[in-house]
């Protein structure tokens, strides 16, 4: 069990600091706006193309792909702000309306990807080359990477949030967006922050995860689905909760692909959420408001 | 002479309701007025049209000469027009510090912020013992002030106070009262609403009376209304 058993915790851990990522990103909307965004996965995704495109196409350089991914999916993220949410910010049931159209938004960007693109795999160079060992359990450098970068990125987010004049505003906006506009926050731009803030956020997962993962037109959407039960499972909003909730999600997660294989786990992962939620309604870590 | 604030001809509604049906009022720099009238008649929704919350479907705003109706909130903020809500609890998992501070959001707030916390704290100095609590743990009076304090972080060049001793104690509303004299004493131009008249005419020069969605009467130190007369106003002829 033991030689097992190590190896199994690192690779929850680097799976809690991807879901750490993708849920920061999915949060930081919701926290904003109180809309979630289905085009999340699909925005790493992009991100992921056109990093590849930049590095091994054009033959710009890793480096120069990175930005030009995050820099695609933040226009992506802003455009989707723009066109498919922004109409709808009056309406009472802005919340079903933009469920629809940022799934539709996912599904024509994963589209436009397959029809651009083409089927055929692809895979982007690692961040960093060579092996490390955490506890024993030997890693590739590119894994522990992610899995330091994770909560610098979640510390830095939380800095930007509670520290800076424009995070706050992201904050004020999400409480009370009459009191918001009336201290001269400029509403409709701070939602468009958000957007871009995540769709980077995004981007840079998709470009990190196109470098273990082959690079698919699915590569977001899959584990997005767990990045969504690990903001239900936080408690919808807070950074913080958010944070633990993706590494518990992201232990149990490798824990039951040990012991129960990977075919039963994501159901296991959802009937536990529903218990969850039956127990604590407002999610592991939420307030019980 | 230019007039500070000009609202003229000023409809508003909501949906297809209409609830302003054609406000003037005006305010020269250097004289509060003051806005009275029952509950459910529009001066809540004049005071959201002026601060760009709610789009007029008719008339005219101006302040300083500027139009700015229909103008974006952030932009009436910038240009110094500042609304504190009725009843606000402003950003409720924010601490008292944070939101005074966040309040002075505005370019022209920025500099000189930390002088106008201190003059905040001089103000209402609960403010500054409850700095790291967050709003929503404030009581009801707590949460005018801080409503107040941010709209002076805001550095107001017209401060628009909306009911702001609605509901409080009467020792807490005194405190209020005091603290809105004194504000008014620093020379800052001031739209007050409240019910009490006798408040209104002790710090402001001229009053308006807002009915059903218009100013059917305009009071002024000279023509001032004894308590019988305010009786009348608000509940009709012959009440008592």
């Amino acid at each position: 069990m033991d030689g097992v058993l190590i190896p199994t915790l690192v690779s929850g851990l680097l799976l809690g600091s991807l879901y750490a990522l993708m849920a920061a990103g999915l949060s930081l909307i919701w926290s904003t706006l109180g809309v979630f965004n289905f085009a999340h996965g699909a925005l790493m995704t992009l991100g992921a193309y056109v990093a590849w495109t930049v590095t091994e196409p054009l033959g710009l350089g890793f480096a120069v792909g990175i930005v030009a991914g995050i820099g695609a999916a933040v226009i992506a993220g802003v455009l989707i702000e723009w066109l498919l949410v922004r109409p709808f910010y009056e309406n009472r049931n802005m919340m079903l309306i933009t469920v629809m159209t940022t799934l539709a938004a996912s599904t024509v960007i994963e589209r436009g990807i397959s029809m651009i693109w083409g089927p055929r795999l692809k895979q982007l160079p690692r961040v960093m080359e060579g092996q490390v060992s955490i506890f024993g359990a030997p890693v590739s450098a590119h894994e522990a990477f992610i899995i330091v970068l994770a909560p610098l990125v979640l510390l830095a987010l939380w800095w930007y949030t509670s520290r800076t004049r424009t995070g706050r505003s992201l904050r004020a906006v999400g409480q009370n967006q009459d009191s918001a506009a009336l201290i001269g926050i400029d509403v409709p731009r701070t939602f468009s922050i958000a957007f871009a803030l995540s769709a980077g956020l995004a981007g840079l997962i998709g470009i990190l995860l196109g470098s273990i993962r082959f690079v698919t037109p699915g590569l977001g959407a899959d584990p997005l689905t767990n990045a969504m039960i690990v903001v239900i499972f936080g408690g919808l909003g807070s950074l913080g909760a958010t944070a633990g909730a993706a590494y518990v999600i992201g232990f149990c997660e490798a824990l039951l692909v040990l012991w129960l294989g990977l075919y039963w786990t994501p159901s296991v992962l959802f009937v536990a959420l529903i218990f969850i939620l039956i127990f604590r309604p407002n999610g592991l870590f939420g307030k019980s408001a | 002479m230019t007039r500070l604030l000009d609202v003229s001809g000023l409809k508003v509604g909501y949906g297809a309701m209409p609830v302003l049906h054609g406000i003037d009022i005006h305010l020269d720099a250097g004289e509060p007025i003051g806005l009275f009238g029952p509950n459910g008649h529009g001066k809540t929704t004049l005071l959201r049209a002026v601060s760009g919350l709610l789009q007029p479907t008719e008339g005219r705003i101006t302040f300083d000469g500027k139009d700015i109706t229909g103008a974006k909130p952030s932009a009436i903020v910038a240009a110094g027009v500042v609304h504190a809500q009725q009843g606000n609890t402003m950003f409720g998992d924010m601490g008292v510090e944070e939101t005074l501070e966040l309040s002075a959001f505005n370019p022209r707030a920025r500099e000189g912020w930390k002088d106008r916390l201190i003059e905040v704290h001089t103000l209402f100095p609960r403010l500054a013992e409850r700095r790291r609590q967050q709003a929503k743990t404030l009581s009801g009076g707590e949460r005018q002030m801080l409503s107040i304090g941010c709209a002076m972080m805001c550095n107001p060049r017209l401060l628009i106070l909306d009911e702001p001793t609605l509901g409080l104690s009467p020792r807490l509303k005194g405190e209020l009262r005091d603290a809105i004299a004194s504000i008014a004493e620093k020379g800052i131009p001031l739209i007050v609403v409240e019910q009490d008249v006798e408040f209104l005419l002790s710090l402001s020069s001229r009053l308006y009376l807002i009915e059903q969605g218009e100013v059917t009467n305009e009071i002024d130190k000279a023509n001032a209304p004894d308590h019988q007369e305010i009786m009348d106003m608000y509940f009709g002829e012959g009440a008592h």
